[in-house]
């Protein structure tokens, strides 16, 4: 039976996977904040869009505190995976979420740096870069999955 | 690292979850460890030789 399948979770990584559930549906939710990307909420609650962009423009506290709201799954998801690493006794799956985590900052670093130069080329955003906790989830899971089928 | 574990195991008839439930770690880990993918720690491996009560030398050898 493979790692990380409820059926067989310890009791502090069911707690991780749920924390970890946390950041990613917190990350969702900020990236409804975030205006510019497509919104969905928008389109329902129209009103909502006047409320980001009043004439366009964020004002500066309001496009403070949006910076600051996204970075709060992150700053779960670090604290999250440096306690479950800190208890979790078991050294080689230790070892392979290190793994990971480390292939999930590499991959979100790529696109940073690929999202970077495209900004410079086309001197236009690029969503990539107010994506990173997306991507660096995303990332992550498929590496975990990638890395443990590689010890099968 | 070449290691004696599955002999060992298959001596006492333990399967690997049995060995990995006395070791405290997950059946994966024991896999890993038999078949080379995977170098236990030190305090892991002195926990395999009080559990085989062997040396760590005898259960574990270089390549």
């Amino acid at each position: 039976m493979p790692l990380f399948c409820r059926k067989n979770l310890t009791p502090l990584q069911r707690r991780t996977m749920g924390l970890m559930s946390a950041a990613i549906i917190l990350t969702i939710l900020t990236n409804l904040t975030i205006p510019g990307l497509p919104n969905p909420l928008v389109d329902v609650f129209p009103g909502l869009a006047r409320l980001t962009t009043p004439n366009g423009h964020s004002p500066v506290l309001l496009a403070g505190v949006l910076s600051a709201v996204s970075l709060l799954p992150i700053l779960l998801a670090v604290w999250a995976a440096a306690r479950y690493l800190k208890s979790e006794p078991d050294e080689f799956i230790r070892a392979l979420v290190v793994r990971a985590l480390l292939w999930g900052f590499a991959i979100t670093m790529a696109g940073n740096t690929v999202a970077g130069v495209l900004m410079n080329i086309y001197a236009r955003p690029f969503p990539l870069a107010i994506l990173n906790a997306d991507l660096f989830f995303v990332s992550t899971g498929f590496a975990f999955r990638l890395i443990q089928w590689s010890y099968r | 690292m070449k290691n004696s574990l599955p002999d060992l195991r298959a001596e006492r008839d333990w399967s690997q979850g049995d060995l990995a439930e006395k070791l405290g770690v997950s059946r994966q880990s024991v896999n890993a460890i038999e078949t080379g993918k995977f170098d236990p720690s030190l305090p892991l491996a002195f926990k395999l030789a009080r559990l085989f009560k062997q040396p760590i030398e005898a259960i574990f050898s270089e390549k």
